[in-house]
């Protein structure tokens, strides 16, 4: 190091002046005289030419007395040696001459071009875009990395014609997912391509709805015992509902049957761990309920199949309006004779009635059902009290599936919401007693617009009703009469005049025998002025829709571009819509399509550009829109959302608090995951590891795609840990904790676990931290042996950020594959770093490795080789520091290289935080950094640094 | 050799609007030069037994009833009888019996849709890169949803042509609209729209930004000329393409634009998707199609045969004159089509000569919804690779030796796609 006196002896000259001087005073001798030996002409050692080094090459003279200063330099076996002094000297002038150029430009923004997207933040936005993980990115080449080795700056990133094709069709990918609501558009899981997409689309969004409401009773017994025990009730249930059972249960009012029988269970509720007899409540509902629920059949019309359509929907129709209604006729008297089990029928016909097979069905459930035996003399009172607790327990609260002869006993389910008809595509919505009992307001409001929009995505209305008129309108025209048009084309079949005709021709057939079920005509109305009603509606909600969709493309646009559009920018855009209709011809659809696909094209999506609207160049404040922006791709991979946004529209981001309170949330946002990912993984070299194929897997069949998943995972989800709650980075290298997941768990031996898990004390196995993770230890092997240089080059090159000149051309070959090598790798290094030419850099790094042979090619724990001989861990560290194990290793790094961790993790977040390689005005920053030992400290120097929030303005109006 | 699987791994860009690009087939002087095309025609619900079949070869080949319309025909076509697709039986009618048609995919019921990539789609994942469309996929008939009583979904009955297992290919009904994604290459015309609008975008923005951010976005500007310029050049080279033919007096099929809307006639309607299919062979603008004339579970009416019930339940009486009449029909247009193609020619040949075309139906006959055997014909030479004029019987041959999958496997050798495996089948089809 200078003395004191020195520097500020140094710092007193100009930068420019001392570096002329001292340099070709001190500096140029030295290394005329001991190095340019070998690193100078045609081929120059590590490739490192100081003959025509420049004084002002900063980080290569830093390089130079970083080996001077570790005494590697010149290397042993070279005679002609400088003395310590000498070598000082030199040293110090490169100190002192960083030093002040470092001070001189602190906190320089630095060039950060403009740069496309990644691949991974093209996905990430995607994501979050559309709210749908497309990954249209997936087979995208890999992006280049910059000096630092990332992947997210315009030193890197570049485009061309083959690229700009390929985001052309992932443009397309996420456009075809795109589906027109009523308000709006959304984007689905699947593209939109056929009819069945949308229908799929629009059914799964009605089922999950249904399938996420709380309809189990027992967990409302169970809810309403905690209420009784002064205990915090379920949230996740129905409050209205809760009450209501509460009240039911709790009611002092003497009641009989089925009521009578539900308080006693209640009341005999133990005390403690009332969950198996809140099943054994809940049994009993759903028994009672099954065996009282209301049956119906189709109107009797003679000629018409019960099957047919406007038939059919009336007893569909009645199933729904009584599921909360109980069947006297199913109670028996006291005084009855024990009921006759019926013969089954067999399943009717296509087309008819399943009625009488259901009834049979039931009657034989409920034969030896004793709760249905009523005093006869007091029977009206059972029957109210049935009834009453019919009202409070449907038989079903919706219905989401309907099997062949509805209500059926056959096992063909997932016809989801269907309405069963004979070969015609048909739905019927059966949820009353949800939309009663449970659901608040916002839950209607929610599957009410759910429904509306089945219709709207899917015209399934329309649709059936096409496929009825073409198919088997004949049941009242007769046989092939529905031939009036020899095939289905588009004509107006969805007319009013067209529907009501069929209606009334169905009307004078109920009305030919007066046999029929007098019901009839009342179903034949209902179902075809439902439909009519239905189709008129939709086409208004549709010419209603096209404005919505517009507002909502230009909200896209917004969101896409990542900043307020201007006036004329949404005009434009409309405008192109406009132009798709007219001139290209295009259908709304499509055209709001295109026009999607338009917004992922412009160079305002696919580019992260700092707009500057101030004239002058130099040093300007980022605006607060690029503000946000680089803050979310910073942290998130991904485009910023609602909140960052509305502060970068208010415009105090930029103000210190806001924005540390900004950076705090955002860190502890699950999206930091991505930060995990593309940072960490970069950083430690693993973001390929995903495709990892180097492994034997006949040598190794453990390691499958699952376990290499798993490893890949475990160090993101260990980073993730650490940032999103703060804990110390120390941890990465200390740490006795880890994460697991099945396959990872077994093959590190620990006990088994089901999703990913927090082993809080992994040392037991050999875990803990990132170092003895399997991902970095079968990253750096080759196959059939481990590889303690490469091992050790990683542990002191990557997480220890030291740089170590690239190896001679020539180099050794070692053994493939190390059960079949007569010595062990211990042995086969160590002459290796006999010859002097490699034991330079070799002896600072193999030790490490060699520390770690108790982990073998594929991580896993081990006390023997591939050729079974025992394995020595024991290590001589540099400066003769003896260690073994991965406890020396973590010790010696502790005691002697704690810094050199935190240096190196500092310059890479920089790095990766700035989107550009660093310059010396950052090393102020580090230097700042190295004194943190928190991830949100760490960041918070970073994002309230000069450099990341202003941007350096070249040439700007050129 | 290449698994199934991973022939397609990403959904190229549907609805004709993909960025593929290639000039147009310009004739070689080497007949060898002459690409091969694939083409199936679908007929659904079965044939009537009594009148379908084929005895002796060539000329001296006999033709039941329903085959007549191909008498002209004999020594270009093979009648195959006997195989089938073992997934399709055992799990339900109709859909059950469609949805793997042409993959022998197993599929599922339910919600979830889940077939395989049929045939015709793992063809046009190889020869499609070099035509400006890699398939044509028509249907007189519009597709149908829900689910039939068999829990199957009914897109299963609705389509042949499956370019990844999750969905089906969607059909193009509208004779106009698919005249326009082939000879106006809307697909193209698209993008061509969405690239002048982000030049325009990038040319704004670059009044906003710093000289150096300017370089970036000159880079993306470039890119965006470039493919602009391709793209429009493919549509010139097309121009000049023709220019020449027509310079050269040699006969390329001239074809107005079908009117918007569907055609009233059935009739009308098949004839112009095989007008479309064979001038899209022709001129090279794709190297395969499907044309579905009508789907599985059909509805539609056949007035002009004076067939009083919908094809679906004509096909529940098996030996009817009526059902006969519909098969007949179905394969009156197959004739039409091989007979258009034939008319073409190329090389030494005809177009048909370098085709191979497939009609079939999901079903044998229609009263029991039997697929244990299938209806099959095949039409054409493939550039000499598949000798004609034959009748094949597998019917007695053994379940494992009568495999659709394995006669798919031996087109596919022909088309140069080799798999180890396809379908349910490892063998290639004896006697082919």
């Amino acid at each position: 190091m200078a003395t004191p006196r020195r520097v500020i002896q140094l710092l007193a000259l100009t930068s420019t002046a001392f570096a002329a001087s001292e340099f070709d005073q001190t500096v140029k001798p030295f290394v005329n005289k001991y190095c340019l030996g070998c690193h100078s002409g045609k081929s120059p050692a590590a490739q490192l030419d100081l003959k025509l080094t420049p004084a002002n090459d900063y980080p290569r003279w830093a390089l130079i007395a970083e080996r001077l200063h570790a005494k590697d330099m010149p290397p042993a076996q070279i005679p002609t040696r400088p003395t310590n002094a000498e070598s000082k000297q030199v040293i110090d002038w490169v100190h002192a001459v960083r030093s002040a150029e470092a001070r001189k430009t602190d906190g320089d923004p630095g060039l950060v071009l403009a740069r496309r997207l990644s691949n991974a933040e093209y996905n990430y936005t995607i994501a979050d875009l559309t709210g749908v993980d497309l990954r249209p990115t997936r087979e995208f080449p890999v992006d280049p990395a910059n000096l630092a080795g990332f992947d997210n700056s315009g030193e890197s990133l570049t485009m061309s014609s083959g690229l700009l094709k390929k985001y052309l069709q992932a443009a397309r990918e996420v456009g075809d997912h795109m589906v027109l609501t009523p308000d709006g558009f959304n984007f689905s899981p699947w593209p939109m391509l056929v009819e069945t997409d949308r229908e799929k689309y629009a059914i799964q969004r009605i089922v999950n709805f249904y399938f996420s409401q709380p309809t189990d009773y027992a967990k409302y017994f169970e809810s309403a015992w905690r209420r009784k025990h002064g205990k915090v009730v379920d949230p996740k249930l129905s409050s209205k509902y809760l009450a209501l059972i509460w009240n039911f249960l709790e009611d002092p009012q003497p009641r009989v049957g089925p009521i009578a029988k539900l308080r006693a269970m209640w009341k005999a509720l133990p005390a403690q761990n009332p969950e198996p007899q809140c099943i054994a409540m809940r049994d009993f509902v759903v028994k009672i309920r099954a065996h009282t629920a209301m049956q119906f059949a189709a109107p009797i019309v003679r000629g018409i199949p019960p099957g047919s359509q406007p038939l059919l929907n009336w007893k569909l129709k009645q199933y729904a309006a009584h599921r909360r209604d109980s069947d006297p006729k199913n109670l028996r008297n006291d005084t009855d004779p024990p009921p006759v089990v019926p013969t089954i029928p067999r399943y009717a016909g296509l087309h008819q009635e399943g009625a009488p097979r259901w009834a049979a069905l039931s009657a034989k459930a409920r034969a030896d059902d004793q709760d249905l035996i009523v005093p006869a003399a007091d029977r009206a009172r059972y029957e109210a009290a049935f009834q009453s607790f019919a009202q409070v327990f449907p038989d079903t609260f919706y219905l989401t599936e309907r099997g062949r002869f509805f209500p059926d006993d056959s096992q063909d389910k997932g016809r989801l919401l269907s309405a069963g008809y004979h070969s015609v595509v048909g739905f019927y919505r059966d949820d009353t007693p949800l939309m009663a009992l449970i659901l608040d307001a916002k839950g209607r409001q929610e599957i009410d617009r759910l429904w509306r929009e089945f219709d709207y995505i899917a015209s399934f209305t329309d649709r059936t009703w096409v496929q009825y008129f073409f198919n088997q309108s004949g049941e009242v025209d007769g046989k092939g009469a529905e031939a009036a048009s020899p095939r289905p084309i588009d004509h107006a079949v969805t007319d009013k005049e067209v529907i009501f005709a069929k209606r009334d021709a169905y009307l004078a057939k109920a009305a030919a025998d007066l046999k029929n079920d007098p019901t009839a005509p009342q179903a034949i109305h209902e179902h075809f002025e439902g439909i009519n009603a239905t189709l008129r509606g939709l086409e208004k909600i549709h010419k209603e829709a096209e404005p919505k969709h517009l507002a909502a493309l230009v909200n896209f646009a917004a969101r896409a571009y990542r900043r307020p559009l201007t006036k004329a920018e949404k005009d434009d855009l409309i405008v192109y819509y406009h132009k798709l209709r007219q001139k290209n011809e295009l259908s709304h659809d499509d055209a709001i399509r295109d026009s999607i696909v338009s917004v992922l094209m412009a160079p305002d999506y696919l580019y992260r550009i700092d707009l500057q609207d101030s004239t002058s160049n130099g040093v300007k404040p980022l605006s607060a829109n690029a503000l946000a922006n680089r803050l979310s791709y910073f942290l998130w991979s991904s485009m910023p959302d609602a909140e960052l946004l509305k502060h970068a529209t208010a415009g105090d981001l930029q103000r210190h608090d806001v924005l540390r309170t900004q950076t705090r949330r955002m860190l502890k946002d699950a999206r930091v995951r991505n930060l995990a990912t593309e940072f960490t993984a970069n950083w430690l070299d693993f973001r390929r590891f995903e495709n990892f194929n180097s492994v034997d897997r006949t040598r190794f069949p453990t390691f499958t795609n699952d376990l290499r998943e798993a490893m890949f995972q475990e160090p993101i989800r260990f980073i993730e840990d650490v940032i999103r709650n703060n804990r110390p980075v120390f941890d990465l290298v200390y740490g006795t904790h880890t994460f697991v997941n099945a396959p990872l768990a077994k093959h590190y031996s620990m006990p088994e676990v089901q999703d990913w898990t927090l082993i809080a004390d992994a040392t037991p196995y050999g875990r803990g931290g990132l170092l003895p993770m399997s991902v970095f230890l079968t990253n750096t092997s080759p196959g059939l042996r481990t590889s303690p240089v490469k091992r050790g080059f990683w542990i002191v090159h990557r997480l220890l950020g030291e740089t170590i000149p690239p190896p001679p051309a020539v180099v050794p070959e070692l053994p493939q594959d190390e059960s079949t090598s007569d010595k062990p790798l211990r042995e086969v290094l160590a002459q290796h770093r006999s010859n002097p030419l490699c034991a330079g850099c070799h002896a600072k790094f193999d030790v490490f490795g060699l520390a770690l042979e108790g982990y073998g090619p594929v991580g896993e724990a081990r006390t023997k080789d591939l050729a079974g001989r025992p394995i020595d861990a024991s290590a001589n560290f540099p400066g003769g520091i003896e260690g073994s194990g991965l406890k020396g290793v973590k010790d010696f790094i502790r005691d002697h290289r704690e810094t050199n961790f935190i240096d190196g993790l500092s310059r890479k977040l920089v790095a990766y935080g700035l989107s550009r390689s660093l310059q010396l005005s950052d090393e102020p920053l580090i230097e700042r950094m190295a004194k943190q030992n928190r991830f949100d400290t760490l960041i918070e120097s970073i994002v309230t640094s000069p450099q990341f929030l202003n941007q350096r303005v070249h040439g700007k109006g050129n | 050799m290449e698994k199934a699987t991973n022939m397609i791994t990403r959904r190229a860009v549907l609805r004709g609007a993909g960025v593929t690009m290639a000039l147009p087939f310009l004739p070689s002087l080497h007949a060898e030069a002459f690409p091969k095309r694939f083409g199936v025609v679908f007929l659904g619900n079965g044939i009537n037994e009594d009148h379908w079949s084929a005895t002796g070869s060539g000329a001296s080949m006999t033709l039941g009833k329903t085959l007549a319309p191909l008498e002209g025909l004999k020594k270009k076509i093979n009648v195959i009888d006997g195989l089938f697709n073992k997934a399709a039986t055992g799990q339900g009618i109709h859909p059950a019996q469609t949805g793997g048609l042409l993959s022998g995919a197993n599929i599922s019921k339910g919600a979830i849709i889940h077939s395989g990539i049929s045939i015709d789609q793992m063809i046009a994942s190889k020869l499609g890169a070099d035509t400006p469309q890699s398939s044509i996929v028509l249907a007189c008939e519009q597709p149908m949803t829900g689910y039939h009583e068999t829990n199957f979904s009914m897109a299963y009955s609705s389509h042949i042509s499956w370019q990844t297992p999750d969905s089906p290919v969607p059909v193009e009904v509208y004779p106009s609209l698919a005249f326009d994604n082939l000879f106006e290459n809307r697909g193209s015309l698209r993008n061509v729209s969405i690239l002048d609008r982000v030049k325009d975008r990038a040319e704004a923005l670059t009044r906003r930004i710093s000289s150096t951010d300017k370089s970036k976005l000159d880079e993306y500007l470039t890119s965006v000329r470039e493919v602009e310029k391709r793209v429009t050049g493919m549509r010139e080279n097309k121009d000049s393409a023709d220019e020449k033919a027509k310079a050269m007096k040699r006969n390329v099929a001239a074809m107005k634009r079908p009117a918007n809307g569907l055609p009233e006639d059935l009739r009308d309607h098949a004839k112009l998707m095989c007008d479309l299919v064979a001038i899209a062979f022709q001129t090279d603008k794709t190297r395969v199609a499907s044309l579905l004339i009508s789907r599985d579970l059909s509805a539609m009416y056949y007035p002009f045969l004076q067939v009083s019930d919908g094809h679906h339940a004509a096909s529940h009486n098996n030996n009817s004159d009526g059902y006969e009449r519909i098969a007949r029909f179905h394969v009156s247009m197959f004739a039409y089509l091989a007979q258009k193609l034939d008319n073409m020619p190329e090389g030494e040949g005809t177009v048909l000569d370098n085709s191979c075309l497939m009609f079939l139906s999901n079903l044998w006959i229609g009263r029991k919804h039997d697929n244990t055997r299938l209806p099959l014909i095949l039409a054409g030479g493939l550039g000499g690779t598949l000798e004609t004029g034959r009748t094949l019987d597998y019917v007695d041959a053994g379940n494992d030796n009568r495999k659709m999958c394995s006669l798919y496997l031996s087109l596919m050798d022909r088309y140069g796609i080799k798999l180890e495996q396809f379908g349910d089948a490892t063998q290639r089809l004896a006697r082919l």
